[in-house]
């Protein structure tokens, strides 16, 4: 699931989430530097299935 | 004497992003086509409404530093957007009767100003945003 997180003051508090709504061009704000995607920085969730056979 | 006025400082956002600061020039017509409806018989004029077709013009100062003018605006031209035009600035989170929000959403840039230069003064950029629905908010 995509996660955009805030840059700029000028669309929202910084390090806050950004929910845009569906008339938001989420890709032009992306190019301007006023938000970022946010979801390949997570990492990813640990393995912890200890079933598996080798 | 006028009873009450308006001196203006509107807020604007463009996409989300509140350029109030850098705009210096706003204006935002409702705009219903007019068919002429005239028939033989008559020797006046008749109109009957068309199809929408709303503007908002925006004077602004250009920048090309991050996040400002330029990289609001680069990615918008040739897109439908949505541009709100409120009364006041707080007007644009919390509108009112006397305090009213315009938004004119999926409205198109067809141009951009790239360089507006003149010797000794600001830059300065003219944008047309044309079409898209118009909606009113007063609360």
């Amino acid at each position: 699931m995509t996660m955009l997180k805030v840059v700029s003051p000028r669309v929202g508090e910084p390090g806050t989430e950004f929910v845009p709504d569906e008339h938001t061009n989420v890709e032009a704000l992306i190019a301007g530097g006023f938000i970022v995607d946010d979801t390949r920085t997570k990492k990813p969730a640990k393995n912890t299935n200890t079933n598996e056979e080798i | 004497m006028a009873t009450s006025t308006y001196l203006p400082s509107p807020g604007v956002k463009i996409n989300n992003v509140d350029v109030s600061d850098q705009c210096q020039g706003a204006v935002i017509t409702q705009v219903q086509t007019a068919l002429n409806s005239s028939s033989f018989g008559s020797t006046d004029s008749f109109y009957v409404t068309g199809m929408t077709n709303h503007t908002i013009e925006l004077e602004m100062y250009m920048s090309y530093a991050a996040t400002e003018t330029y990289a609001t605006l680069a990615a918008l031209v040739g897109t439908q957007t949505t541009v709100i035009l409120a009364t006041t600035a707080t007007a644009l989170t919390t509108p009112s009767a006397t305090a009213p929000k315009f938004t004119l959403t999926n409205c198109y840039l067809e141009e951009l100003p790239l360089i507006n230069a003149t010797m000794g003064e600001l830059s300065v950029i003219s944008l047309t945003f044309q079409g898209g629905t118009l909606t009113t908010a007063t609360s």
